[in-house]
């Protein structure tokens, strides 16, 4: 027999309220994985931020007799010094100046060339789509040093020592404004970021529904007419979001400046933040990364402002079907010429270039006799050091090793917990902390990798309660890029964990199932693609990058970065490009692997 | 022994959300085949998760097996992995990444069951669900009626005390929903399972379910088998959400002066001891037509007439009232047709302005057609 009772409402104390609460959340492991995720990045993230930005206003070791004041006293020395001094045109407006121009050029730039070329490579019927689809991407696998490398190979002139660049041997003395600074830095960093303008927008150009575009034709809209009422607009948001994300990491490149500024005494204020810590001004270094970071804030208020906007737009999420392409008639060969120029000038030349300037002796001398294989493979050659040649030295695959196990252990760190925390912001049953983890995995993003390792070194290198030094380990590395990965690897992880939803597990749930095998044998199985694409990504950008190393690596932890950037400083530029290519090739091979495992996960992995 | 107790159960999805499920009380004894009937998003859903624990109550008790499973005001809670309850999903959440055959023999490798017993079982379950065929596929190469096969037979293998299915039958087609539906009668009664399902066709629920629940807006309207909810409509909206055609609701409370005039006149002329009735309802298959108008007989003509298939609807119109009319033999009347019909004392079914039924001697006793 079944019957209806009457319904009793009662409210608990405030004790009781407590007691349930943790009956419940007993069972709940997101919320337990979520506290201590938020705890490990409290430590790992906010802490380093935290301390930048307070070592610009308290004075620093070595300061306090000038400043007639003790060590970690309040002062607004530094931002006077920075913002209001002498010095602060040198130590911090023309960096500013430098930075803006670098990064407004290069949108500006990147954006149109990017925009042209998606639109002719996914919506037209020009000679070698397919082809130029993968080629256009290359470049954004390459580090950007290698096009910089590739630069001064060609265009260094007699303004610094060492070997002179090919067009100075051959006798054309190259003026300092092609060889150094703004021109050269805006050129090669256009040519790394507009295949992620054509990746993003052809992504969104490809899911925008024809069936719009047909509605208009219908209605008697010519193509013209489409392109700028109908597929703008719509496409827009995603243009918007590339230009945005290439601004913030202009404002944070420091390799490309590096090479090509800091001879001329051209610095950016990743540079400036760079130069003023191998000074020893902290202070000064700190405003520098504050400024840096605002920069980044306020790029990506804009971006989120612009994002809630685009949710207007939420049909653009369309099936695809049949696309229309346009044909360009004649014009097909001859447009393809653009692209080829592109993949000639971003790919072909540098690569080229580098790999030439390896088997030459002297540099820009086409002639049989000064070709020669020993900087790969010789042995006993007449040079102070390094007498083999790089495949036969030791410290090379020393330090190849040392990149790909501090960098391989990284990724995959921060892949798992990128996994985590998603799992922790999607289930745990207290919105607070997935809001915190959310925000916290973030930070980074918005702090470039030369003011963060700057934070690290200040806060990891002396032993800090159970902590030991870590400065000099591999464990600082590895720290350092599990925190620098994290905003990607967060992202990425939410992503997943959202299109996964909750049922698979719950249904895991009913079926008896804990916990763990949960995780084994549901959550992680279904997510080996986006986890092994949230470990592969961030192991290719650890192995380009160089902004954490230059800080944070000491010769026994060196990685092939710094190798290469140590036989650079002692001109054995043969040998440093032979290690550039070394990395160009692990990197592209990365890249390979992912588009093997996830199709065009890339694109879509690149744009959240 | 009493196999489910809900208790006062209250859910409240994040703070001042109106309640998805309100102080709904509930018994069902073991063995028992419950329906869950509501319209969309009246919380049908949430029970089950509550009970399955894969949701907890912010309100109230679930007891299963004399045992609290969920309650608040003792802080206890069970986690869904020990209540050995099996629930499918209203969207099935397959496991995208096993096969047919791995989805369902998941539970039995959790609970250490011998290969070959394991083996034995998957395979019965799944001829009896007729997807044997399809045991080495991967969801996404089933189409959505063998999906919603795999997802009961993902549950069944593990054979739980208590089967919670969440429209388990929505999505197959007319001759294998029939199949599948004996196919779940058969299991109730071969295996005594406790079976609540929750449904929105309220032919599904009348056919099937031994006890019917039926919800709105989270709270319990009646609960009572399918002859009682039909019969005896606890209030106005079970009255209306149960029997297709709807019942004729007539509003007494606007009576205009002259009786004859509309039906509100008419029934509030016959209905003197029933003061507090402000509503009444009259079932279509209720009412009589009868030749010419006689003493009591309300002069009606036809407005139109629906054949549905075996059955005929009659629109009949009195004045600007619309009644409904619905007979399983072949009408004999004409559009335009003035005839008489008779509303039985019988057949009045009474509500008060609160829309509660009135127990009122004469009025409303049918049985269900
Ligand atoms: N996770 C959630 N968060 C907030 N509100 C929810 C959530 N799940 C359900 N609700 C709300 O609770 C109410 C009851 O939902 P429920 O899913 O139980 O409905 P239902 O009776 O199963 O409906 P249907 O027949 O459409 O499946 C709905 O109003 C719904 O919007
Ligand atoms: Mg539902």
């Amino acid at each position: 027999m079944v019957h209806a009772l009457e319904p009793t409402a009662r409210h608990p104390a405030p004790l009781q309220r407590l007691a349930r609460m943790v009956a419940v959340m007993r069972h709940e492991p997101a919320l337990a994985i979520g506290a201590v995720l938020t705890l490990a990045f409290a430590y790992l993230i906010v802490a380093p931020v935290v301390s930048i930005l307070l070592q610009a206003v308290v004075v620093q070791p070595g300061d306090s007799a000038r400043l007639h004041q003790g060590e970690g006293a309040f002062t607004l020395y530094y931002l006077a010094r920075a913002f209001a001094s002498r010095m602060s045109g040198i130590l911090l407006w023309g960096p500013l100046v430098h930075t803006l121009t670098i990064a407004a050029g290069t949108v500006a730039l990147s954006v149109s060339l990017g925009v042209v070329l998606a639109w002719l490579v996914n919506r037209t019927d020009l000679v070698g789509r397919g082809w130029f689809a993968t080629a256009l991407v290359v470049p954004f696998m390459l580090p950007t040093w290698t096009f910089a490398l590739a630069w001064t190979t060609i265009f260094k002139n007699g303004v610094v020592g060492g070997q002179p660049g090919w067009l100075q041997a051959m006798g054309f003395a190259t003026p300092n404004w092609l060889a150094y600074g703004t021109l050269p830095i805006i050129v090669i960093l256009v040519l790394h970021y507009t295949p992620l303008v054509v990746l993003i927008v052809g992504n969104a150009l490809h899911r925008l529904d024809v069936q719009m575009e047909e509605c208009a034709r219908i209605l008697g809209a010519g193509p013209r007419m489409i392109a700028f009422s109908i597929v703008l607009p719509l496409v827009r948001p995603a243009l918007l979001s590339a230009a945005l994300l290439i601004f913030a990491d202009c404002i944070g490149e420091f390799a490309v400046p590096y090479i090509l500024g800091l001879p001329v005494n051209y610095d950016t204020l990743s540079t400036g933040l760079y130069r003023a810590l191998s000074s020893r001004q902290t202070g000064v270094a700190a405003v520098l990364a504050g400024a840096i970071m605002i920069m980044g804030v306020v790029t990506l208020m804009i971006d989120l402002r612009m994002m809630r906007e685009a949710r207007r737009f939420v049909t653009v999420g369309g099936k695809g079907g049949l696309q229309r392409r346009q044909s360009l008639g004649r014009l097909r060969h001859l447009a393809a010429l653009l692209p080829a120029a592109v993949v000639l000038i971003g790919v072909a030349l540098p690569l080229l270039t580098l790999f030439l300037s390896t088997v030459m002796i002297l540099p820009g001398r086409f002639t049989p006799d000064n070709f020669t294989l020993d900087f790969w493979i010789g042995s006993n050659l007449h040079t102070v050091a390094l007498r083999n040649g790089i495949l036969l030295t030791p410290e090379f695959w020393a330090a190849a090793w040392n990149t790909v196990r501090i960098v391989g252990i990284a990724a995959a760190i921060s892949g798992t917990l990128g996994l985590l925390v998603g799992y922790a912001v999607l289930r745990s049953p207290v919105r607070l902390i997935g809001q915190v983890l959310r925000q916290i995995t973030f930070l980074p993003y918005l702090v470039p990798g030369i003011a963060f390792a700057a934070a690290f070194l200040s806060l990891f290198a002396v032993s800090r309660g159970p902590i030991p030094a870590l400065y000099g380990t591999p464990f600082i590395l590895i720290l350092a890029l599990v925190a620098e990965n994290m905003p990607f690897a967060s992202r990425s992880g939410i992503a997943a964990m959202t299109q996964l939803g909750r049922e698979p597990e719950e249904a895991a749930r009913v079926a008896g199932a804990g916990f763990l095998t949960r995780m084994r044998r549901i959550v992680i199985p279904i997510q080996a693609g986006p986890l092994a694409t949230a470990i592969l990504l961030p192991f290719i950008s650890g192995i380009k990058g160089v902004s954490l190393f230059v800080i944070l690596a000491v010769p026994a932890t060196d990685v092939l970065t710094t190798y290469s950037l140590r036989l650079l400083d002692y001109n054995y530029d043969q040998a440093a490009n032979a290690v550039v290519l070394m990395i160009a090739l692990i990197a592209w091979l990365g890249t390979v692997l992912i588009q093997r495992i996830c199709g065009t996960g890339l694109a879509r992995g690149l744009e959240s | 022994m009493p196999d489910i107790l809900l208790q006062g159960l209250t859910k409240t999805y994040g703070k001042g959300a109106a309640p998805a499920v309100d102080g709904v009380s509930l018994t069902v004894p073991h063995g028992e085949f419950l329906c869950l009937l509501g319209p969309s998003g009246c919380g049908k859903t949430t029970i089950l998760r509550m009970i399955a624990g894969i949701e907890h109550a912010t309100g109230g008790t679930i007891l299963m097996d004399g045992e609290a499973v969920d309650s608040v005001d003792q802080a206890r809670f069970v986690p869904p992995e020990r209540r050995r309850v099996g629930l499918v999903f209203q969207n099935y959440a397959l496991w995208p990444h096993m096969t047919v055959a791995r989805n369902v023999d998941f539970g039995l490798r959790l609970q250490n069951v011998s290969p070959a017993e394991r083996e034995a079982r998957c395979r019965d379950v799944m001829t009896k669900l007729k997807i044997a065929d399809y045991a080495e596929r991967y969801p996404a190469q089933l189409s959505g009626g063998q999906q919603q096969r795999v997802a009961l037979a993902r549950m069944l293998a593990i054979n739980p005390d208590v089967l919670l299915l969440d429209e388990p039958l929505s999505n197959l087609d007319a001759a294998l929903r029939l199949e599948m539906r004996a196919e779940l009668r058969r299991i109730h009664e071969t295996f005594g399972t406790t079976i609540i399902f929750v449904s929105h066709d309220q032919w599904e629920a009348m056919t099937l379910a031994s006890t019917i629940a039926v919800m709105d807006r989270g709270r319990l309207q009646q609960v009572g088998s399918p002859d009682e909810i039909y019969a005896r409509p606890a209030n106005r909206f079970v009255a209306e959400f149960i029997g297709n055609p709807r019942i004729n609701m007539v509003n007494l409370a606007d009576t205009p002066a002259r009786a004859g005039e509309s039906v509100a006149a008419h029934l509030a002329a016959r209905l003197p001891q029933a003061a507090g009735a402000s509503v009444c309802g009259i079932r279509p298959e209720e009412i009589r037509l009868v030749p010419e108008v006689s003493g009591d007989a309300l002069c009606v003509t036809v407005a139109g007439i629906m054949p549905t298939g075996g059955s005929w609807v009659i629109e009949l119109a009195h004045g600007a009232d619309r009644l409904f009319f619905s007979t399983q033999s072949r009408p004999k009347v004409k559009p335009g047709e003035r005839i008489g019909c008779l509303l039985p004392d019988e057949a009045l079914h009474l509500f008060d302005a609160e829309g509660r039924r009135l127990a009122i001697p004469g009025y409303g006793l049918c049985e269900a057609a």
